[in-house]
């Protein structure tokens, strides 16, 4: 049975969720929030998604399957925990890039949003493959 | 030219690692590319050859390294030369040969990925100028060769050879860790080059039998000596090019390579002449001994490399200068000829299909220019002139006969095992190659002119080279010098010539050669007897006994496993409950005065107070709830509760996470439930009433541990530190946020692992019963 008024719903709400966990993520250096915290909102925006449109529709959505999701972001904490090394730094170090930028003002920018980066991925994308495989051993669509 | 080694080496790594990436673009042509790497090395090693006088020695010191005393330093000398050489040489012609040779296999990318990745390891160890370097680089060997031996990772043979190499070349190296740490703690470096350069010699030292002994497994291990030398002939379940570059050529002499590289250090003692001389002369004899009784031309050719290997550590054992001198000659020889031979093997074998020499014959009409390549190998083998392989037979003989002391021991084995060594060549020769006798002619299915260039050129091109060397020996003269050099740290002369004119030495081989023969000619006779002795070794058959010893070990450490590992959750949550109430028990203070706050007690909060009372009545009602759902539900509002109590003492972050993992949990937990069986009771009353006493004395426990914990306070609080310098080290006000990823970024990286884990984990299991489920209804 098709819900037209969930449908919309859950669209807005995915876009929206999508939205929040990538501002999330962004300040999570200097107020609540961080990859672990974004990274389940996002998964819970496209978990709501599955069980209304089917595990078929997400996968479609997020192109590469969710498990190469969490590979990817295990690469992006690897490659940024080894990468102070090549500036004579100990491993997981964190690197800073100084100074001010036109508009923005004065800004950290660093590896920790890097690694922060590659938690997200790798718990969003956990929680979408074990959700997943759940939904398609009980044939939810 | 030779400093920018290292980056070649490097660059094999990653080539090694790329070929994944570019074997779909290059597909058959891919073995031919990667033959560029090992022949550019080849050169940059020849130009260093040029400038190459006996003491010179070149080092590439590097700062880099993982700790402050591993440098990734480089050392090239003679002997890391002649290794070298070898190495990138037959590498090149490995990898050429290989192309043709794995073209039929599916996972061809794999191979040539695990042939890089062993070409960089050994090319590094043989240059590397650090020991802990050098045990890397080793260890790096063991690994690739055990992937390499089970390639054929369907075959159960493979799989078994594979890990019984693994199993003893790991033990090796284990040795080696603790060799080279205590070598580094006495002598107080790492650097050979130092170690050698201060004259540091560790023979007086108390522990210098311990050292030896753990260089020594070490050794043995690697290089296949005896008792540990029955994990090469299984790794001839490798394909043809492995067995050719890996068990004859390169992996295995890197035993031979670490003791003449250590000489200077622990070389030279009693223990070093007598261990080295016992194991050697054993392997060598009986390593000819047992190749006599092979049909198999691979696993021939395994024996008589045990048998040259042998020959090398004893060699290396006498410790003179003519030995040293003869043990860098006799590597070369055994380098050229044998590569040569075991390409030929698997040139043999995808032309006819068999490699049992009682079923081959008269090879050399359909494969005239393998053959005469063979040919010349095989007469290196059996050290006859002009090749190469008579010098070194030469000098061998020269060595043993020159040891006063042991000669008369030495000299009649060694003589054994060459007349075997000259038995066997003779026999390949007649039994695979020879165009004259009455058996039939073997079918072939493929011709030699159905084979591409670069499949037929490695046995030829070594050939030619072992033939060369043998007619103008003095091309090796400054290099067999300098390699003396460094491993014996004397000067010394080395001249090197084809005819020494008519001495003993040539008397005994003139011996050798007619003993050959008259084997040769009874070997029928001789075969059954040494059949016979071959069972009754059998009986106590090393491969055999090692397999059955590591089942053993296998299935009692499984048994132990099991009384703890036992599978039943509840019985996990039981003895952790009461190992953990039993810790408690034992150090808990039972003063209870003491634990009460002395004075000053917070105004009581009449929204924790309702908050608590709210998460308490979730729990009651969760334990005797008759439905699943209910039960999962007042579990959420425990967590909830609970999440609200962290915001309430300032925690949001905490508070967020825990609100998003219990909503998750929610929804995973209501999509299960409907396909979970009904809600029964499976408890008797006495087990329900142990569970009661358990879980009230653990929470009543737990609630006394953490009213103590304010106590207790062993250091400083680390959460000091990390307010303090959140901001100004790591530019972060959200502490927590910046302890997750800056300050304890390790620990994050640990969990999101286990995450990953975790999750294919589920992925797996649930895949595995998809696909029974479809298959079932494919029925």
């Amino acid at each position: 049975m098709r819900n037209i008024i969930l449908e919309k719903i859950v669209k807005l709400f995915l876009n929206v969720m999508l939205i929040f966990s990538v501002y999330l993520l962004f300040r999570g250096h200097n107020n609540p929030g961080g990859g672990f915290i974004a990274g389940i909102i996002a998964a819970t925006g496209f978990i709501f998604y599955a069980i209304i449109f089917g595990t078929g529709s997400v996968k479609k959505m997020i192109g590469l399957s969710s498990r190469k999701w969490m590979g990817l972001g295990l690469l992006v904490v690897l490659v940024t925990a080894i990468l102070p090394v090549f500036f004579s730094k100990e491993v997981l170090t964190s690197l800073w890039v100084p100074g001010d930028f036109p508009l923005l003002g004065a800004l950290h920018i660093g590896t920790p949003l890097l690694f922060d980066s590659g938690v997200f991925l790798v718990v969003s994308g956990m929680i979408l493959t074990i959700v997943i495989s759940i939904m398609e051993v009980l044939e939810w669509n | 030219m030779i400093k920018y080694l290292p980056h070649l080496i490097g660059f094999l790594f990653i080539a090694g690692l790329m070929v994944p990436l570019l074997y779909p673009i290059l597909k058959a042509k891919l073995g031919l590319f990667l033959s560029l790497i090992p022949l550019t090395i080849l050169i940059v090693l020849f130009s260093a050859l040029a400038g190459l006088t006996p003491e010179s020695l070149y080092l590439l010191p590097s700062s880099w390294g993982l700790l402050p005393e591993m440098n990734f330093g480089f050392r090239i000398d003679g002997l890391s030369l002649i290794f070298g050489l070898l190495i990138s040489g037959i590498g090149f012609f490995i990898v050429l040969y290989a192309a043709w040779y794995m073209s039929k296999y599916e996972r061809q990318g794999h191979f040539f990925t695990y042939l890089m990745l062993f070409m960089a390891s050994m090319t590094g160890l043989v240059f590397s100028d650090n020991l802990l370097v050098l045990f890397i680089f080793w260890e790096l060997t063991s690994v690739t060769s055990f992937l390499l031996i089970g390639f054929d990772h369907h075959l159960a043979k493979s799989r078994q050879a594979a890990l019984q190499s693994l199993l003893i070349t790991g033990l090796g190296g284990l040795c080696l860790l603790f060799a080279v740490i205590m070598i580094g703690q006495v002598a107080g470096t790492y650097e050979i080059s130092l170690l050698i350069e201060r004259g540091i010699h560790l023979g007086d030292h108390p522990k210098y039998r311990l050292i030896f002994v753990l260089l020594l497994l070490a050794v043995l291990t690697k290089s296949a000596q005896f008792p540990f030398h029955f994990w090469l002939p299984g790794a001839m379940q490798a394909p043809t090019p492995v067995s050719a570059y890996l068990h004859s050529e390169t992996m295995v002499n890197a035993g031979v390579f670490l003791l003449m590289r250590i000489h200077p250090v622990v070389g030279g003692t009693m223990e070093w002449k007598y261990m080295l001389m016992l194991t050697g002369v054993i392997t060598m004899f009986l390593g000819a001994f047992f190749s006599m009784g092979q049909r198999d031309l691979k696993r021939i050719l395994a024996f008589t490399t045990i048998s040259a290997l042998g020959t090398m550590v004893l060699l290396i054992g006498i410790d003179t200068p003519q030995s040293m001198k003869a043990a860098l000659v006799f590597f070369i020889v055994h380098g050229l000829y044998k590569g040569g031979l075991f390409m030929v093997a698997g040139i043999v074998d995808k032309s006819t299909g068999t490699r049992d020499i009682y079923l081959l014959s008269k090879l050399f009409k359909p494969l005239p220019f393998t053959s005469i390549a063979a040919v010349f190998a095989l007469i290196s083998m059996a050290g006859l002139p002009p090749m190469l392989g008579f010098i070194g037979k030469e000098l061998v003989y020269d060595a043993q006969i020159q040891l006063p002391g042991m000669s008369w021991l030495l000299l009649p084995l060694g003589v054994g095992a060459n007349i075997m060594m000259v038995a066997i060549s003779i026999t390949i020769f007649t039994e695979v190659f020879s165009p004259f006798g009455k058996s039939d002619p073997i079918k072939v299915k493929y011709r030699e002119k159905d084979f591409p260039w670069y499949f037929l050129g490695g046995p030829i091109v070594l050939a030619l080279a072992g033939l060369m060397l043998g007619l103008m020996p003095g091309m090796l003269d400054t290099l067999i010098a300098n390699a003396l050099y460094a491993a014996k740290n004397q000067l010394l002369d080395v001249n090197l010539s084809l005819w020494h004119g008519f001495n003993d030495v040539l008397l005994l081989s003139l011996f050798t050669v007619v003993s050959g023969i008259v084997v040769f000619i009874f070997r029928r006779s001789l075969n059954v007897h040494i059949g016979r002795l071959i069972d009754w070794f059998d009986k106590y058959h090393l491969p055999t006994l090692f397999a059955k010893g590591t089942k053993i070990y296998v299935d009692r450490a499984y048994k132990r496993t099991q009384i703890i590992q036992h599978g039943y959750h509840r019985f996990y949550l039981l003895t952790f409950f009461i190992v953990t109430g039993l810790l408690i028990v034992a150090q808990v203070n039972w003063d209870f005065l003491s634990v009460m706050p002395d004075g000053g007690y917070t105004p009581l909060r009449i929204n924790l107070v309702l908050l608590l009372v709210v998460a308490s009545l979730a729990v009651i009602f969760a334990v005797f709830s008759r439905s699943r759902l209910s039960a999962i539900l007042a579990m959420g509002v425990v967590g909830y509760a609970v999440a609200i109590l962290y915001l309430m003492y300032g925690a949001i972050d905490l508070a967020i996470t825990q609100f998003l993992a219990e909503t998750v949990i929610m929804v995973l937990f209501v999509m299960v439930i409907l396909y979970l069986p009904k809600f029964a009771v499976l408890s008797t009353r006495n087990s329900r009433i142990r569970d009661w006493i358990i879980s009230l004395s653990i929470g009543t426990l737990v609630t006394f541990v953490v009213l103590h914990a304010r106590f207790i306070n062993l250091y400083e609080p680390i959460s000091v530190y990390f307010i303090k310098n959140s901001l100004t080290m790591a530019h972060g006000r959200n502490i927590v946020n910046v302890i997750l990823v800056d300050f304890r970024a390790l620990d994050t990286l640990g969990e999101i692992t286990v995450l990953t884990l975790a999750a294919m984990g589920v992925y797996s299991l649930f895949r595995f019963k998809v696909k029974k489920n479809k298959s079932k209804k494919e029925l």
